[in-house]
């Protein structure tokens, strides 16, 4: 071998340009100006598209901090009844992605809905409550998405917070005053980390955004690309929701730096939850179940009674086929994101340059940015890249092959894999660092190359991650709204979109069927990834 | 049959370095012991002639073989060379069998010869266990296996005794110390401690912040160390200053300095050089005493013996042949 060709480095660079290219795209068309409209857009659009943004970030993000961390703190340090059934019921409102609970909602509150309903039958006066606007769309989002921060500060209460409140309790503070001057700063980069993904998913969402008629960032894309048909707005738009996305996780960033109080070492000593009075418990218990009633329970019922009501219409066989079309889909998907994944991580490590180690984690950003933005940086490309394969195959084999990326799933399964690879790249990554790095030198030295070495040794090492991977982007794909939109193809169909379509159409208890397709498959297999964790 | 020109490697650019211009030769059949503290740069010395890291400078040639050199990189698995981890890196999700099997998958009699070394390690009863079920030194004795098995040209061991307890090391630098010469292969062992090298080592290398200090057999390194760092990683040693050299009326060559070992100080015996001290401390660790002295010359000397109480005078004193002399 030549000393000085490091082709794994040349590899890990290769996949970074391919994961960067949507970003790229989009840096690059903002040198041809913006189009005709975006002087319109900026006088009377944008004020209302960055308020509106920057309402929902403030309003959920309270929303989350209140459901999240009380509930978090309240099942980490307190005994009530069913608390271990409330602690993995509350990361279910996940299952639902924003968009079906805003349906639910429009649902539940509507005239003759549920909440009408209820009033009546305990004898109430019907006060109309309209959900449909942007405080309803905060309570939606907030309360479909407090799981993040809920997992990320329990863990944190769970794990490194015992000993200290041992201290704490020692030298004789009340349990108030501990959490308010102890764990809260203490758990605050946790809590943020939580915070910073649901902001990301607010800025992404498109579906509830549009049903309930809040003009965001997304629902702007979405007008400029296919309303206007204006790509240059569209880019313009995208550019600057990046700069607002990468303000935020430098924000995330700048906190982390100054404390870093989260240390690796885990205490495996269970923690010493406090059994209180009666009447305590009770009210514990309430707490506790108010989000998950809020965030699963309610919305899930009224899908249930849609879907009873809707059963005999949307439930035939093409709805079948599109439901496998959906799960091909997003098992396509969570295949090739695994495979770029540990390619990342591989190669990177293979090219032993520490620089080449740290800008492979840069591949991870693509989580950030919205869908409709990589939708648009990858569409862009893409139709040059079609129109000039169909002139190519027509000169020289005289042959008309269409769109053979923006016509297929090319395009879409590209860019799930720029908005997933984070998904997969850190159970993988995880896992990997477990093996000693002595096991595969180990493996190198009896005789077997780099390649084999992953298959024998490394794969079944790495495996639990790599499930866990798999099936996290799966999910993931499954429920993905606003980038399917702009890049599926005329043929191919998804459950979430399915779903949208019918809430679209003025027909959303239809949209009940496909939302509970969506809903029981994320909960299959994260109950079996739970099992085999736990494993 | 090994031969290493000049190495080098930094892990900053030069800014500093792990391995200095270290260059050494060793014969078919030679067992040495690489010896250094830790951060001395054995660990990479041993990770380069393995091909886990690519040298900065210098060229390390196998049997004839350029294995790197600035044009040339050959990959670690077209080596030949056995490496021994310190934490033994067995493949946790594969027999002993198996583990010994994976570096011989290609050949001809694999099974014979995998039976064939594991017997030689003592472990052909428990070839269908896994690695976890077996103790640290079991799995020390694998890990040699499985290094063997291919008929390695040169067998590293890297700290190969130092996860276990005294008792069991002892025993086993014995038992692979018999395996490895049994083999004839040509082996060395990298350790941090000087018992262990001088127990299984024909010859002994020094590394001191990467750069070869000394390379001898080992009796001539504890006789003629040619350094007070060497002489003291063999025991301790008192450096004869200029008022040491004149309290014991032993004037030496001033161009030199001197040292002598602790163990080679006789109290109340007749021997060349003496002088008469007071005992001030003595502290008792088990198999030897230390007394702290005061010498009639106003000097502090502490030494080690079998017996002495505070306030006794004693005479102490050395030989001139037990005189440790290096060049400035």
């Amino acid at each position: 071998m030549k000393r000085d060709s490091n082709k794994w480095a040349l590899l890990t660079v290769a996949i970074l340009v391919f994961i960067a290219l949507p970003v790229v795209t989009i840096g690059i068309e903002l040198f041809s100006g913006p189009g005709e409209t975006w002087g319109h857009i900026v006088d009377n659009l944008l004020p209302d598209y960055l308020w509106n943004s920057l309402f929902l970030i403030l309003a959920c993000g309270i929303l989350v901090l209140l459901f999240g961390v009380s509930t978090a703190w309240l099942v980490a340090r307190f005994e009530f009844p069913l608390r271990k059934q409330l602690e993995w019921l509350l990361i279910l409102p996940l299952a639902i992605p924003g968009y079906i609970v805003a349906y639910a909602y429009a649902g539940i509150f509507d005239y003759g809905g549920s909440f009408q309903l209820l009033l009546e039958a305990a004898g109430l006066e019907f006060v109309r409550i309209d959900i449909m606007n942007k405080f309803g769309l905060a309570f939606v989002l907030g309360i479909s998405l407090f799981p993040y921060v809920y997992v990320s500060s329990r863990a944190f209460f769970i794990n490194q917070a015992n000993s200290l409140l041992e201290a704490s309790e020692m030298l004789g503070v009340g349990q108030f005053k501990t959490f308010f001057r102890l764990m809260l700063p203490m758990a605050r980069p946790a809590i943020v980390a939580g915070l910073i993904l649901v902001l990301m998913e607010v800025l992404n969402d498109y579906g509830a955004a549009k049903y309930y008629g809040v003009n965001t960032f997304t629902v702007g894309i979405f007008r400029s690309w296919f309303a206007l048909e204006e790509p240059e707005t569209a880019v313009y738009l995208s550019a600057l929701l990046i700069v607002i996305v990468f303000t935020l996780i430098l924000l995330e960033k700048f906190q982390r730096r100054k404390v870093q109080f989260n240390s690796n070492r885990s205490n495996n000593r269970s923690i010493d939850r406090k059994k209180p009075g009666r009447r305590q418990q009770v009210l514990i218990f309430i707490a506790v179940l108010i989000p998950v009633l809020l965030g699963f329970i309610f919305p899930l019922s009224q899908l249930i009674f849609w879907a009873v009501l809707t059963f005999d219409k949307v439930f035939d066989a093409s709805f079948l086929a599109l439901s496998l079309q959906s799960f091909w889909i997003a098992c396509l998907t969570a295949f090739v994101t695994v495979v770029m994944a540990i390619t990342l991580i591989y190669f990177s490590k293979w090219s032993r340059l520490g620089f080449i180690k740290n800008i492979a984690k840069l591949g991870v950003l693509g989580y950030a940015i919205p869908g409709a933005v990589i939708a648009i940086g990858i569409m862009i490309p893409m139709i040059s890249i079609d129109k000039w394969l169909i002139s190519f195959f027509d000169r020289f084999f005289n042959m008309d092959v269409g769109l053979l990326i923006t016509g297929t799933v090319v395009a879409l399964i590209y860019a799930y894999v720029v908005r997933f690879l984070a998904v997969a790249y850190n159970p993988i990554e995880s896992t990997s660092l477990k093996v000693s790095n002595t096991i595969p030198d180990s493996s190198r030295i009896l005789g077997v190359g780099n390649i084999s070495t992953f298959f024998k040794i490394e794969f079944p090492l790495i495996r639990t991650g790599i499930a866990s991977a798999f099936i996290l982007v799966f999910i993931d794909a499954l429920k993905e709204l606003p980038l399917t939109l702009i890049l599926k193809p005329f043929h191919v169909n998804t459950l979430a979109v399915k779903a949208y379509e019918y809430a679209s159409d003025e027909m959303v208890m239809e949209a009940a069927i496909p939302s509970l397709f969506i809903i029981v498959t994320v909960m299959l297999p994260v109950i079996f990834l739970n099992r085999m964790l736990i494993k | 049959m090994l031969e290493i020109h000049s190495l080098s490697k930094s892990y900053d650019k030069g800014k500093s370095f792990a391995l200095k211009n270290v260059s050494f030769n060793l014969n078919e059949g030679d067992v040495c012991a690489l010896v250094g503290e830790s951060g001395s740069g054995k660990t990479t010395l041993v990770r380069l002639i393995a091909g886990l890291e690519t040298p900065d400078a210098g060229n390390i040639v196998l049997n004839g073989e350029m294995f790197s050199s600035l044009h040339n990189f050959v990959p670690p698995e077209k080596r030949k060379v056995g490496l021994v981890f310190q934490e033994y890196a067995l493949f946790p999700h594969m027999t002993l069998f198996k583990n010994v099997l994976y570096g011989i998958s290609r050949q001809k009699n694999k099974k014979i010869r995998a039976q064939e070394v594991l017997d030689l390690v003592g472990l052909g009863e428990m070839k269908e266990r896994y690695p976890h079920q077996l103790s640290g030194g079991q799995q020390q004795r694998v890990a040699l296996a499985r290094a063997l098995a291919p008929n390695p040209s040169l067998l590293i061991l890297d700290e190969p005794f130092s996860n276990l307890d005294a008792m069991l090391r002892a025993q086993l630098r014995n038992e692979i110390f018999e395996i490895v010469k049994k083999t004839g292969v040509t082996a060395i062992f990298v350790t941090h401690d000087t018992q262990d090298a001088l127990a299984v080592a024909d010859e002994i290398l020094i590394l001191q912040k990467g750069e070869l200090i000394q390379k001898d057999e080992a009796a001539n390194l504890y006789i003629k160390p040619n350094s007070i760092y060497v002489a003291s990683l063999f025991g301790n040693t008192i450096h004869l200053s200029q008022e040491l050299q004149s309290a014991f009326k032993c004037p030496l060559n001033p161009k030199c300095s001197h040292a002598i070992r602790h163990e080679n100080f006789a109290i109340n015996e007749e021997c060349e050089h003496v002088t008469h001290a007071r005992v001030i401390k003595r502290t008792f660790l088990g198999n030897k005493t230390q007394l702290l002295l005061k010498l009639d010359s106003g000097q502090n000397l502490a030494v080690f013996t079998k017996d002495g109480n505070v306030a006794d005078r004693i005479k102490i004193g050395f030989n001139s042949t037990d005189v440790l002399e290096f060049n400035n």
